[in-house]
C-alpha cells in the first residue's frame, strides 16, 4: 500500500497542472483545429467539413502578411537582443548590491498599462512633438518625415513591449555565470574581450536561447502594436486573425490563420533550435 | 479634464480588454461541440410573444449596467438619482470598448442562453447590433413600460430601418461621423468628402477603420447613399477607397486616436465623431458635416435575453428620456441627446450657473454637434442594415482596405 | 608587460642569496571600506616565496590569505606596498598579464568546454600553435593521468578528475609560480589524502613554484617546504613546517596547529639549560632556548599530546604531574585521553595503541603524566 502510495505521488504532483493544460490548451487547441476546418457562418451555423481550403486560402490571401509579421518579428527580436544583452550584462555583473533595484527599474515601465505607455509614445513621436519638431526646425528632417504609422514605429513598438522577456532570461543566465570561471579565464591570459567571448557569452547563451523563443512568439503574432503605432502598411497577421474573429465571426478562417501562424512558428523555432540550440554551438564558442 | 475625460479614456481602455476577451472566447467557444448550429432568423416577432416575454415579470429593485466609458458623471450623479426617485439600485460598469470586441464576449454566452451579468448594455447600431437581433439575443422590448420614449424622443430615433418600431432598441446617445480638420495646416474651407481624396493631402488625411464607416464615406465619395447602397456600389467604393490608399493619401485607418492626432498635426484632416470634436474643445479643430452628406450613428440601450432584471431595466430606460433627467447626463457626454426637449433644460441651468460653467452650458446648448441644426440632421444618412446574407460580403469588400490588402 | 624596477635587495637567511625570490610581497596592506569603517584584510605582510618552493599560506577563513593570494594572481591590487615576481615589479598589472596561474576553489572550469579545451585554454590565448598545443596539452593530461578522457565536460567528471583538470589547466602554461586556493577543499578525505601526494609529485616533476592557500594545517603540514600562518590580517610565523609545529611563535599558532596542550604557570627557578615551574604537586622544565626570563615570571608552554606518557607511579625526572582521566577516547591507531592536571588544566594525551591491547587508565582515575623537558616549548622563545 506504502509502495503503491510512492509510485502514484508524482503523477497526483502533475494532476493540476496537467489538468490546466488540458483543459485550457488541449481541448481549445483540438476544438480550434476542428474549426479551422468547418464552414459557414454565425447565423446560418458552422459545419464540419474538413474543408482544407480554409488553410490554402488564408496563405493566398494573407501570405504577405505573414511574411511582414515574421520579419517584423525577427527584426525586433534582434534589437531586444541588442539592447538587452548589454543591459542584463551591466546589471548582472555591474550594478553590485543594487541589482534588483535596477532590475526592477527596468521593469517599472512595464507595471503601467500597454496603452498608457502607447499613448505616451504617440505624444513623444508625434510629428510636430518634443522629438522630431526641432529635428524638423533645424532641418534635419524633411517636413513631412513622420514615425508613427510606419514599420519603423512598430517594430519600435514590438521591441520595447517584448524587452523584458528577453532582459529576464539573459540576466538569469549572465547571474549564474560563476564569477570565478571569469576569474579563471582573466587567469589564463584572456583579456576582457577574450573572457568574455569565449567564457561569458558562451554561458549566456541558453538565456539568449531562451529570450529569442520567449520574444520572437508574441511578438510575430502581436496585433495590438501594429493598430496603434502602425500605418494601412503595417497590418500583421495578429491583425488579421482578430478582425477575422471579432469584426466578421469568421470562426473558421480564424483558426485556420491561427494554426497556420503555429505552425510557422514552429517551424522558425525548430529550425533555429537546431541550429543554435546544441552543445555543440556553446563549445565552438568557447574555442 | 472632464471634458477630455470622454475620448480620451475611450482611447485608454480600448485595447486593454482585448486580451481577456480573446481567452474568454476561446473558452466558450471549446464549450460548443463539432459544430456551431446557426441561429438566424430569430428577429421577426409577434405582439403575442412580446407579451409572451414580460408576463408575470416584475421589478427585483436592481440592474447590472453595462456600458461605455465616458458615458456617465465621474460621480455617477445621474445613477444616483435614479436610485433616489425609483428604489431600484444600479450596478454600474464601463465594460465596452468596442462593439465588436463586446460582440465576440458576449456572443457564447448569449448562444447558449446564459446570462453575461447585464440587465442592460449600450451597443452601437450597426453590424453587431443587427446580428444581435437576428440571432434573438435581445429582449424585445415592452413598450407599455417606455411613455416617455414615445413622448420625447425626436421622430429621427424612431423606428429606425434596423430595428422597425424599436422593438429590441431605444437610443441612448448619438453622434455625427464627419470630417474634422485642423485649421492651423488645412487653409481652404473643408465642407466635402471629396477633399479626404485630395492628393495635395498625401499622408495627412485619417480614415476610419471600421468597415462600416469607412464604406459609408467611400459610397458618399461616389454619390450614394449608404442606406440606399447596393453591392456594385460598394465595388466602386471600394475602388475609390484603395485609390486613395495607394497613393498614399491615407496615413492612418484610425479607431480611436484620430482625435489626438487631428490635434497635433499628425493628420490634417480625418473622418471623425461630432462629440469627440466637441470635447477636444480645441478652436483650431473644426467639424463639419460634409455636403455630400454624413451619418448618424446611434448608441442603444438593449436588454440581453437571459438578463434577470428586464423590468428594473426598462424602468431606467423610461427615466432617462424624462428631460429633466436626461439633461445632465448630456451635459456630461457632449454628444447628440435623442430627447431634443433637453435643450430648454441645459439652457435652464446655463442661466442658473456662473463664470465657466455657464460659459460651458451656453456652448454645449448652442453647439451644432451637440444640437445639429435642422440643415444638418436634413444631410445626414443612417447606416445600411446588412441582411446576414449581405453582411460577410460587405466585410469581403471593405475590410481588406484597412488591412492594406 | 608594464615598467618594471628591480626589486630591493633583502637579506635572505635561508635561500641561496643569488637566485631571485620567486615571488615577493613588500609591505603589502589591503584595506576595503565597508559600512563606513576601513576594514584591513590583510596588513603590512613582507614574505618571500623561493624559486621551486612549496609554500603555504594557512589560518583560518577570514585572516587574508585569500586575499593575499588574490593580490599574487592580480585579482586585487594592493592598497599600499609591493608585490614582485622574479624580481619584477608587478603592483596593478591585470591578472591576464601575469606569468601566474592559479587553481580555484572548486575548480572554476569552463563548464561548456571538454577537457582539452579547457586545458587549452591558456595555450590558445597566448597564440600557441595548434601542433604544440596538441603536444602539451596531451603531455600535461599524461601527468594528471586524465588521457582518454579529452572530450568529456567537466560536469562528466568526479571531483578528484575535476581536481587535476584545474591542475593541468594551471600547470600547462608552466607559470613561473602556481597558486592554488583550497584546491582539495570539495575533496573526502581519502582523496584528499591520495591528492596531497598527488600534488607533491607533480610539484617535483614539474619543477613550479606552489603557493598553497588552506586552513587544513594538516594538508599544510605534510606538503609545505615553509608555512606561512596568517591571522587576522598578518603573518604569525613563517617557518618550516616542523619548527611550526614545535616552537609555535604565539599562542594562536600553537593552537592552530595540531591539538596542543597549553599550561600558564610561575618561574619558580631558572637553570642553565631552562626555567623549573612548580606545578600542583609536581614540576615542568622547559628550555628557554636563549631567551632571557627571571624568576617570578609568567611563562605560557606547550606539549603536544603525543610526547606525554600516561604512568601510574610519580616519575623522578623531567616534567611530570599528577591528574585525573575525565574521558578515554578510542581513536583507532591512538587512544586519545582528556585529563585534568591538579593544576586545573586540561590536557590531551595521545597514547600509541602498539601492544597494549587495553586502556591504560579509566575515567575517573588518578594517573601521572610525564614528558621530556625538551619535548615542552615556551611560547616567544624562538
Amino acid at each position: 500500500m506504502r509502495r503503491l502510495k510512492g509510485a502514484v505521488a508524482p503523477y497526483l504532483l502533475i494532476l493540476p497542472g496537467g489538468l490546466w493544460l488540458v483543459v485550457f490548451f488541449a481541448v481549445p487547441l483540438v476544438y480550434m483545429a476542428s474549426v479551422s476546418l468547418m464552414t459557414g457562418n454565425l447565423i446560418d451555423g458552422f459545419e464540419q467539413t474538413w474543408h482544407w481550403r480554409n488553410y490554402t486560402d488564408g496563405l493566398d490571401v494573407y501570405g504577405d502578411k505573414f511574411v511582414r509579421s515574421l520579419w517584423y518579428g525577427l527584426i525586433a527580436t534582434v534589437a531586444c537582443i541588442a539592447l538587452a544583452y548589454p543591459a542584463a550584462y551591466w546589471i548582472a555583473f555591474r550594478a553590485g548590491r543594487h541589482k534588483s533595484t535596477w532590475l526592477f527599474m527596468l521593469l517599472l515601465p512595464f507595471f503601467v498599462s500597454f496603452v498608457l505607455r502607447t499613448i505616451a509614445w504617440k505624444l513623444v513621436l508625434t510629428d510636430q512633438g518634443p522629438v522630431l519638431g526641432p529635428l524638423k526646425s533645424w532641418h534635419l528632417l524633411p517636413k513631412d518625415f513622420h514615425v508613427l504609422d510606419s514599420g519603423f514605429a512598430v517594430v519600435s513598438g514590438l521591441t520595447y513591449n517584448f524587452l523584458p522577456f528577453m532582459v529576464l532570461p539573459i540576466y538569469v543566465a549572465l547571474e549564474r555565470v560563476d564569477h570565478r570561471v571569469v576569474e579563471a579565464a582573466y587567469d589564463l591570459y584572456a583579456g576582457r574581450f577574450a573572457a568574455f567571448r569565449r567564457v561569458v557569452l558562451p554561458l549566456s547563451l541558453p538565456g539568449v536561447f531562451a529570450g529569442v523563443i520567449m520574444t520572437f512568439v508574441p511578438v510575430t503574432s502581436d496585433y495590438v502594436n501594429a493598430s496603434v503605432l502602425g500605418g494601412p502598411d503595417n497590418t500583421m497577421i495578429g491583425n488579421v486573425i482578430q478582425t477575422e474573429y471579432f469584426t466578421n465571426s469568421e470562426y473558421a478562417t480564424a483558426s485556420a490563420l491561427s494554426f497556420t501562424l503555429m505552425a510557422l512558428l514552429l517551424l522558425g523555432i525548430f529550425a533555429y533550435a537546431r541550429a543554435l540550440g546544441t552543445k555543440d554551438v556553446l563549445e565552438a564558442a568557447g574555442r | 479634464m472632464d471634458r477630455y475625460d470622454p475620448a480620451l479614456r475611450r482611447g485608454l481602455t480600448s485595447r486593454r480588454n482585448v486580451l481577456r476577451l480573446m481567452g474568454a472566447s476561446a473558452a466558450a467557444l471549446a464549450a460548443s461541440a463539432c459544430s456551431i448550429p446557426g441561429q438566424g432568423g430569430r428577429g421577426d416577432l409577434t405582439q403575442a410573444q412580446i407579451d409572451a416575454f414580460w408576463k408575470g415579470r416584475t421589478g427585483k429593485g436592481s440592474l447590472n449596467w453595462a456600458n461605455w466609458p465616458g458615458y456617465m458623471q465621474d460621480d455617477h450623479a445621474s445613477i444616483k438619482a435614479f436610485t433616489k426617485d425609483t428604489g431600484v439600485e444600479v450596478n454600474y460598469k464601463e465594460v465596452i470598448q468596442e462593439a465588436s470586441d463586446w460582440f465576440g464576449k458576449v456572443q457564447a454566452p448569449l448562444a447558449a442562453g446564459q446570462s453575461i451579468g447585464f440587465d442592460l448594455m449600450v451597443v452601437t447600431n450597426g453590424i453587431q447590433t443587427s446580428k444581435m437581433i437576428e440571432l434573438g439575443y435581445l429582449a424585445p422590448l415592452d413598450h407599455s413600460r417606455l411613455p416617455n420614449f414615445d413622448k420625447y424622443a425626436a421622430a429621427k430615433y424612431k423606428d429606425p430601418a434596423f430595428d422597425p418600431g424599436n422593438t429590441y432598441t431605444i437610443p441612448y446617445e448619438s453622434g455625427i461621423t464627419g470630417i474634422a480638420y485642423n485649421t492651423k495646416y488645412v487653409k481652404e474651407e473643408i465642407d466635402s468628402i471629396a477633399q479626404l481624396f485630395d492628393p495635395k493631402y498625401k499622408g495627412k488625411v485619417g480614415m476610419m477603420g471600421d468597415s462600416q464607416e469607412l464604406g459609408n464615406f467611400g459610397l458618399f465619395a461616389i454619390g450614394v447613399d449608404p442606406e440606399k447602397s447596393t453591392p456594385k456600389d460598394w465595388a466602386s467604393a471600394a475602388r475609390k477607397l484603395r485609390e486613395q490608399r495607394d497613393s498614399r493619401i491615407v496615413r492612418k485607418y484610425y479607431d480611436q486616436g484620430y482625435i489626438d492626432a487631428v490635434a497635433k498635426g499628425d493628420v490634417w484632416l480625418t473622418m471623425a465623431w461630432s462629440g469627440d470634436v466637441y470635447s477636444l474643445a480645441n478652436d483650431d479643430v473644426k467639424f463639419v458635416v460634409p455636403k455630400e452628406g454624413g451619418t448618424l450613428w446611434t448608441d442603444l440601450m438593449m436588454i440581453p435575453k437571459p438578463a434577470g432584471n428586464p423590468v428594473d431595466a426598462l424602468t431606467l430606460m423610461n427615466w432617462l428620456y424624462e428631460p429633466a433627467h436626461n439633461a445632465p447626463l448630456t451635459e456630461f457626454i457632449n454628444y447628440i441627446t435623442p430627447v431634443p426637449a433637453t435643450r430648454q433644460y441645459v439652457l435652464a441651468d446655463a442661466a442658473k450657473a456662473t463664470g465657466d460653467d455657464k460659459a460651458d452650458l451656453e456652448r454645449l446648448a448652442s453647439s451644432p454637434l451637440v444640437f445639429p441644426s435642422e440643415a444638418d440632421m436634413a444631410r445626414l444618412r443612417n447606416f445600411r442594415v446588412l441582411s446576414q446574407q449581405e453582411e460577410p460580403q460587405y466585410q469581403k469588400v471593405f475590410t481588406p482596405i484597412v488591412q492594406g490588402s | 608587460m608594464t615598467e618594471t624596477s628591480p626589486a630591493p635587495v633583502r637579506d635572505d637567511p635561508e635561500g641561496t642569496p643569488a637566485a631571485v625570490p620567486a615571488i615577493e610581497l613588500a609591505g603589502v596592506r589591503k584595506s576595503f571600506q565597508a559600512y563606513g569603517e576601513t576594514v584591513h584584510a590583510v596588513r603590512d605582510i613582507d614574505l618571500t616565496v623561493h624559486e621551486g618552493e612549496f609554500f603555504s599560506l594557512l589560518g583560518p577563513s577570514g585572516c587574508g590569505k585569500t586575499t593575499t593570494m588574490r593580490m599574487i594572481a592580480g585579482f586585487e591590487d594592493p592598497t599600499e606596498g609591493a608585490v614582485y615576481l622574479h624580481g619584477e615589479d608587478v603592483t596593478g598589472v591585470p591578472a591576464n598579464k601575469r606569468d601566474v596561474n592559479m587553481v580555484f576553489q572548486s575548480y572554476a572550469l569552463f563548464p561548456h568546454m571538454s577537457v582539452f579545451d579547457n586545458v587549452a585554454f591558456g595555450l590558445r590565448r597566448r597564440g600557441v600553435d595548434k601542433a604544440e598545443t596538441r603536444k602539451r596539452v596531451g603531455a600535461m593530461l599524461e601527468i594528471v593521468d586524465l588521457t582518454g578522457r579529452e572530450k568529456r565536460r567537466p560536469s562528466e567528471l568526479s571531483g578528484g578528475q575535476q581536481q587535476r583538470v584545474a591542475l593541468a589547466r594551471a600547470l600547462v602554461n608552466r607559470p613561473r609560480a602556481l597558486l592554488l586556493d583550497e584546491p582539495l577543499g570539495a575533496l573526502d578525505l581519502k582523496l584528499r589524502q591520495a591528492m596531497q601526494v598527488e600534488l607533491k609529485r607533480i610539484q617535483r616533476e614539474v619543477g613550479i613554484t606552489f603557493v598553497y592557500v588552506t586552513h587544513d594545517q594538516g594538508e599544510a603540514l605534510t606538503m609545505s617546504d615553509r608555512i606561512a600562518v596568517m591571522n587576522d590580517g598578518g603573518i604569525e610565523q613563517l617557518d618550516t613546517p616542523r619548527a611550526i609545529y614545535e616552537r609555535p611563535a604565539s599562542r594562536f599558532v600553537a593552537g592552530f596547529i595540531g591539538t596542543s596542550n597549553l599550561i600558564t604557570g610561575q618561574i619558580t627557578a631558572v637553570g642553565g639549560d631552562g626555567a623549573e615551574i612548580g606545578y600542583g604537586e609536581g614540576r615542568i622544565v622547559v628550555p628557554l632556548n636563549g631567551a632571557s626570563r627571571a624568576v617570578g615570571d609568567t611563562v605560557e608552554l606547550t606539549v603536544r599530546p603525543e610526547k606525554i606518557v600516561i604512568g601510574g607511579e610519580r616519575p623522578d625526572r623531567g616534567s611530570y604531574t599528577s591528574a585525573t582521566v575525565a574521558e578515554v577516547v578510542y581513536l583507532g591507531t591512538s587512544t586519545s585521553y582528556l585529563v585534568t592536571t591538579a593544576a586545573g588544566d586540561d590536557v590531551t594525551v595521545f597514547v600509541q595503541n602498539a601492544t597494549n591491547a587495553d586502556d591504560i587508565a579509566e575515567r575517573g582515575s588518578r594517573v601521572w603524566l610525564s614528558w621530556e623537558p625538551r619535548h615542552s616549548y615556551a611560547i616567544g622563545t624562538a
